[in-house]
């Protein structure tokens, strides 16, 4: 198999944006572009688009198409959409990783986009729900935030941890996010800010959930040799794994606070990568709630199962400590439009490992993580690498 | 043209929309029942009409208890989809072998605790499209007499 390295990557701002989901492809195609002026769109073979729900928020579908044609893409080889809920951006990274690394084709863009406020923002929690059941959950009005929930309450129930270690998370993410101009959130928060906010579902607050967001980001995939013509800084794809346990909540182990398919996926990764959590020197998690970062660290292998309250709270998950997790702020800090998030993560860790990160650079970065749950037996990760296997 | 949306946020039920229709049938006599696989035996919730470990698509129906009790809940209070009220209690109640994601309704559904003792309670939802009656799993709190 051919090694396959990120050349290029771009962001646009994610917020609720005065744009409409073809003005945020065009954002990010430029944005893209822009880092690596090298290539021109007809230079691509491929394009592969991870979005969840445009066909109820655009009323658009066959959008691999038509994100080919608005960016002036021709794809000879590879043209598809892949929908994963919160990890489809990931999910068509690995796509389109794959494509390469078997030798079908050699420059592929992956572009994720979301625009969620949209017709109008109150649809937009009724349309979250898609991405549970419908059946046997969604009919009953059940979203993300009461299976994260109900997460958290076992977590704090059987290890102690407590509401201010995940506030920490927000606190820590919220912070990070202030020196990210493409954040949604730009103003950081403080630990009382957080505890005193809204509750969500119990014991969520509304600073301990990622928001409701518009956005979108792309990357292109090189193979090794046209990788080492365009740029001195290739960032490589060293390693990736995925695995799901279930959908529903029915389907799941019934201890909540454990998610056994993330660990799975990470050591099919850390194995692919030839590198182990020690290695790691920055990981873009999905916080998509507070809880989920500190399960994270646990089944990630940052810290011991059950430990994870103590690790944020102590500075671990942090510059300083054993590794900067979300240096972009996450999706609490920056949002999350479901099929650009994992776009996104790739795009921070590609400036991360190239010394372009700025007031967010991890010092010396050579190892990065990016990890998506799309719910809490669902889970894929990815290892980057500053320097080749 | 003026704006126009339609969702049907409730799942089809009827024998011509739903392999899984006498579920719904017995749910509306206030019974909850399950899938028995009729190859391997294997009984599983959510009711199913293939069977993912022998891959079987015949079945049988069994009764589960009118009873269980919270394994897990949580109380949401904000950002619950319109047309569910809030505050909405979610909870994951053991029924007998099931495990079953459901609401807890009633004027006790707030002061539920893990191991607290519910009953099956179904609700009589809006009618399909075509008029078809339809129901949803709840479960209400047992209230202890003081």
């Amino acid at each position: 198999m051919r090694q396959v390295a990120l050349v290029g990557a771009g962001v646009t701002k994610f917020g609720v944006r005065k744009a409409s989901y073809r003005d945020l492809i065009w954002e990010a195609g430029k944005a893209c572009f822009d880092s690596i002026p090298a290539l021109r769109p007809k230079d691509l073979e491929g394009l592969v688009v991870g979005t969840v729900m445009p066909e109820r928020t655009a009323f658009q579908s066959h959008i691999s198409s038509m994100a080919a044609e608005a960016l002036g893409i021709r794809p000879s080889a590879l043209s598809a959409r892949t929908e994963h809920m919160c990890a489809s951006g990931t999910v068509g990274i690995r796509y389109a990783y794959a494509f390469i690394a078997a030798g079908l084709c050699d420059l592929v863009m992956v572009l994720g986009v979301e625009k969620l406020n949209q017709p109008v923002s109150d649809e937009a929690i009724l349309n979250m729900g898609t991405g549970v059941d419908r059946e046997w959950e969604a009919c009953h009005g059940l979203t993300a935030p009461p299976c994260f929930a109900l997460a958290a309450q076992q977590h704090m129930a059987r290890y102690g941890t407590t509401e201010e270690q995940l506030a920490r998370v927000g606190v820590k993410n919220h912070t990070h996010a202030s020196r990210n101009p493409n954040a949604h959130f730009q103003k950081g928060a403080t630990l009382e800010q957080v505890l005193c906010s809204r509750m969500i579902a119990s014991p969520l607050r509304l600073f301990m959930c990622s928001p409701i967001t518009d956005g979108a980001a792309a990357v292109i995939l090189a193979s090794e040799e046209r990788a080492r013509d365009l740029t001195d800084r290739p960032v490589w794809i060293r390693g990736t794994g995925q695995a799901l346990d279930g959908f529903t909540l029915s389907s799941l182990p019934e201890d909540y606070s454990r998610w056994p398919a993330m660990e799975r996926a990470a050591q099919a990764a850390y194995r692919m990568a030839g590198v182990g959590p020690r290695d790691v020197d920055l990981a873009e998690v999905h916080d998509c709630f507070a809880i989920a970062e500190v399960i994270a660290y646990e089944e990630l292998g940052f810290c011991e199962k059950g430990d994870g309250g103590r690790f944020v709270e102590k500075g671990r998950a942090d510059y300083g400590g054993d590794v900067v997790v979300n240096p972009r702020g996450g999706l609490m800090g920056c949002g999350h439009p479901l099929g650009a998030t994992g776009v996104a993560q790739a795009a921070e860790v590609f400036a991360q490992l190239r010394g372009e990160a700025g007031l967010r650079q991890v010092p010396d970065a050579a190892i990065g993580l990016a990890h998506n749950n799309s719910g809490m037996g669902e889970h894929v990760v990815v290892v980057y690498g500053r320097d080749q296997a | 043209m003026s704006y126009f949306r339609a969702t049907d946020p409730l799942p089809l039920q009827s024998p011509e929309q739903n392999k899984l229709h006498e579920f719904y049938e017995r749910l509306g006599q206030g019974r909850l029942v399950t899938t028995s696989c009729a190859r391997c035996r294997r009984t599983a919730w959510p009711p199913r009409g293939f069977c993912g470990e022998c891959a079987s698509d015949e079945f049988t129906w069994v009764d589960l208890p009118c009873e269980g009790t919270i394994h897990a809940f949580t109380i949401q209070e904000t950002g619950v989809p319109a047309p569910y009220e809030s505050p909405r209690v979610f909870a994951i109640v053991n029924v007998g072998e099931a495990r079953i994601f459901a609401p807890i309704v009633g004027r006790a559904a707030t002061a539920v605790s893990v191991g607290s003792r519910v009953r099956l309670s179904p609700l009589h939802v809006a009618a399909d499209a075509k008029g078809n009656p339809r129901y949803l799993i709840a479960f209400e709190a047992i209230e202890v007499e003081a």
